[in-house]
């Protein structure tokens, strides 16, 4: 199974460069950082070698309507691994989770937005990730936190039921916001999630970076299908 | 009041924190363990909470890091480092927390994980987003300081 990543928003939109997103990560024991800021400024390999942590470029799309998010996947797709749209609306909710070029879909249920039924089959059919948020079980408290716990009981049944993929984060915008895997763990547990949908959140981000660096390799042809030598017959 | 036999005593378990913070933070043990009681308290609930303990041991805390030994009873670790997890700021400065490990006995728990800690920070001028500015930097992790805050960056941003 593919190790632990986490996804983060690095300066400046954040207030931590990926650097030191990836020195903190790489203590508490990740793989590697997705870094969702598209302004953000980084030698991948240079932090990869220093830290061993595996820097996948990702550009997370943050659009008040459907038809911007559709203007910034044409315009981004082929800039970065990872393209992720912030949902938080329904109307760009229902958008991303019907779109093949989405990978993740963040945050669905902040803010105004909802998920139900079929937008999580829409989900699955359409291979786009939904993100389980631990922020605000983090970091906020009182009545928004309840409304996030709610959220993400709501999600994940609907999830449960649909078998629609899904990743998770803690959705940290400084080094601080970083908690190691066996904290998130053990925080899911605490608020209704097994120890293995914890992992299996953490490690899709992995899973989903790697897929896509296959396929924009350039020996790629279509899935399945590689270039090589003929089979002599027998 | 007279102290309990060996075998009804409880058991305990300690976990070794790692505390880092902005270079101008001052934490002390009560702010952290009030704010820890709190996070126990709002996740775990009071029944959660009095179950877990969570006691703050001992606490260190200097240049904008730290370590501490929480203690928790026996089989609560779990809710105990959810608990930890869900600390985010305390007295307004964000603090970054990790369970380094947990050991059965407090000695242990020093001598595997903690006394780890560097020295103070350097100060200097670094060139970052367009301009020379202040920083703070102790191995290879720079704190810029910018008019809206720090900025926490690495030797690499400098390259």
């Amino acid at each position: 199974m593919a190790g632990h990543y986490e996804a983060v928003t690095a300066y400046p939109e954040g207030t931590s460069t990926v650097s030191r997103y990836a020195k903190t990560a790489a203590s508490q024991g990740y793989d590697g950082l997705v870094v969702r800021t598209r302004g953000a400024e980084y030698d991948a390999a240079a932090i990869g070698d220093r830290y061993d942590v595996d820097i996948v470029a990702g550009i997370e799309v943050d659009a008040e309507s459907p038809d911007s998010v559709s203007g910034s996947i044409g315009n981004f797709r082929g800039e970065c691994t990872l393209l992720s749209v912030r949902g938080g609306t329904n109307a760009v909710n229902r958008y991303a989770v019907e779109q093949d070029r989405i990978d993740v879909l963040t945050g669905p249920m902040a803010g105004n937005g909802d998920f139900n039924h079929v937008l999580a089959r829409a989900a699955e059919t359409h291979g786009v990730r939904v993100e389980f948020d631990f922020g605000p079980v983090l970091r906020s408290s009182g009545g928004q936190r309840v409304q996030a716990l709610r959220g993400l009981r709501k999600l994940r049944e609907l999830v449960e039921q649909y078998d629609t993929p899904y990743v998770v984060s803690a959705n940290a915008t400084s080094h601080f916001g970083l908690r190691a895997p066996r904290e998130l763990i053990a925080l899911g547990e605490q608020i209704g999630f097994s120890a293995e949908q914890v992992e299996t959140g953490l490690a899709e981000w992995g899973r989903l970076a790697a897929r896509n660096r296959e396929r924009t390799d350039e020996s790629f042809i279509a899935p399945g299908v590689k270039r090589g030598k003929h089979e002599e017959d027998g | 009041m007279k102290h309990l036999p060996k075998h009804i005593r409880p058991r305990w378990r300690y976990l070794a924190v790692e505390i880092e913070s902005t270079p101008d933070a001052e934490i002390d043990r009560g702010a952290f363990q009030r704010e820890l009681w709190y996070a126990a308290g709002n996740l775990l609930g009071d029944p959660g909470s009095a179950d877990a303990d969570l006691t703050v041991y001992s606490f260190a805390f200097e240049d904008g890091t730290g370590e501490t030994i929480i203690r928790v009873r026996r089989g609560e670790t779990d809710p105990a480092r959810a608990a930890v997890a869900c600390v985010d700021a305390v007295d307004g400065e964000p603090v970054g927390l990790s369970v380094l490990g947990i050991s059965g006995t407090v000695r242990a728990c020093e001598e595997r994980y903690l006394g780890r800690r560097t020295g103070g920070f350097d100060q200097r001028h670094v060139a970052f987003a367009d301009a020379d500015r202040p920083a703070f930097s102790r191995d290879d992790a720079v704190e810029v300081s910018m008019p809206t805050g720090f900025v926490s960056a690495t030797e690499l941003d400098f390259e």
